[in-house]
């Protein structure tokens, strides 16, 4: 039997997702999207259990982050990926498209997960829809 | 490797009539390892006891893994006959903490006011560690430790010998986590229990109980059995009993835990002061 599993932070901080109304999406120390919440799910087009586990390449190509000005973030740039790698709470807005082909502008607090001092397992970021240009 | 059973109780030792039949003690497991070493798992009032059968030999080395240390797993510590025995080594493990060593989390008990003679008085040789992030050995066995869902820092143990497997998670609430129906993965101490020929696990409350301590840390016998599914462990031993739970009131949570694990594996077994169960390669 394969005994792998995430870490007991990662396994909290999305159970806390879940329970959650504001939009919340989890990384894992691989910044692989591990789960987003039914929040979320309004924003991303689709929800968590349609869409399952997504490797950071995927969700980048999916998800196509990119500057207010429209240029493409990788999902290293993103608040999730910045606050992964930079171990800090990060807050920034970028577009992204939903996989309903709907386009989002979304303000992002992201901050780092970490089990010990020195080891983070993931980040969680919670975000907003920028309100519509008027 | 042998496993015996020194205190199954939680939260608090509740000797008397009501509880003689399955014992008072608060939580402590003894594992005899093939090649002899001794393995304690936590250090409730029921090492006492243990403690004054160890002396009956010559010092040697005990390992002591603490799965946390909340009272009821640690009372016992001032009362364990070979930390006051000049000759015994004793090597503590236990969780992680951000704010202090373990000795000095295990010193706040062993300490005036709380006890009166402080642990650097102890005339026994003791080591105290935090559990490593990846797995140990343990003379014969292997061991491994992973947080697990409780009120504050707190471990489960794994603990692997010849091919047989014993896991230890007697304060867990893994429902907070995830459906255990579904997800193994994302359960709580999932990976510890997975395939285990015995669980020791937390079955404190009865599902009314559970309604009105949610998050407390502990879980009702029904979670008990569908973590024990969820793992697809070979036998769940009720562990942790709650120190109203009478002999008769443990035996009604039984059934209910029985019936729902009927056709999934072994009976279930309420875990008691005396257990002995060996757990030994198939030939």
């Amino acid at each position: 039997m394969e005994r792998k599993q995430p870490d007991l932070v990662l396994i909290v901080a999305r159970s806390f997702a879940t329970k959650l109304a504001t939009p919340t999406v989890i990384i894992d120390a691989r910044g692989d999207l591990v789960y987003f919440n039914d929040a979320a799910a309004d924003v991303l087009g689709r929800s968590y259990l349609d869409v399952g586990a997504l490797r950071a390449s995927r969700w980048q190509e999916l998800f196509e982050p990119r500057t207010l000005d429209e240029q493409p973030l990788t999902a290293e740039q993103t608040p999730g990926g910045v606050a992964l790698l930079e171990r800090r709470p990060v807050h920034d807005s970028f577009a992204m498209r939903g996989l309903d082909g709907r386009e989002h502008e979304i303000t992002v607090t992201a901050f780092p997960l970490f089990s010990h001092p020195d080891e983070v397992v993931g980040a969680m970021s919670i975000f907003w829809e920028l309100p519509a240009a008027p | 490797m042998i496993v015996r059973v020194w205190g199954a109780r939680g939260s608090l030792a509740a000797p008397g009539p009501a509880t003689v039949g399955y014992g008072g003690n608060t939580p402590c497991v003894e594992l005899e390892l093939a090649d002899g070493a001794t393995l304690i798992l936590d250090a409730g009032s029921g090492i006492r006891e243990l403690g004054q059968r160890l002396l009956q030999r010559d010092p040697g080395v005990a390992h002591i893994c603490l799965t946390h240390l909340h009272l009821d797993h640690v009372e016992g510590l001032g009362f364990f006959g070979p930390l006051w025995r000049a000759g015994w080594k004793l090597r503590f493990w236990g969780p992680p903490s951000t704010t202090a060593t373990l000795r000095e989390r295990v010193s706040r008990y062993l300490s005036p006011p709380l006890f009166p003679i402080g642990l650097s008085e102890a005339p026994a040789e003791a080591t105290f560690e935090d559990v490593p992030r990846g797995p140990w050995c343990v003379g014969s066995a292997i061991i491994e430790a992973e947080a697990v869902e409780h009120r504050g820092p707190t471990v489960g143990y794994r603990i692997e010998e010849e091919d047989r497997v014993l896991a230890y998670l007697p304060d867990h609430e893994p429902y907070l986590t995830a459906a255990l129906e579904d997800e193994p993965r994302w359960i709580s101490g999932w990976a510890l229990a997975a395939g285990a020929d015995l669980l020791l696990h937390d079955s404190q409350y009865t599902d009314e109980e559970y309604e009105q301590r949610l998050g407390w840390g502990h879980s009702s016998g029904t979670h008990a059995a569908a973590f024990a599914r969820a793992a697809e462990v070979s036998r769940l031993a009720l562990f942790h009993h709650d120190p109203m739970r009478s002999d008769r009131a443990l035996e009604e949570l039984y059934d209910e835990v029985a019936e729902l694990l009927r056709n999934d594996q072994e009976p279930p077994l309420i875990a008691r002061e005396g257990l002995e169960i060996e757990l030994r390669a198939a030939p």
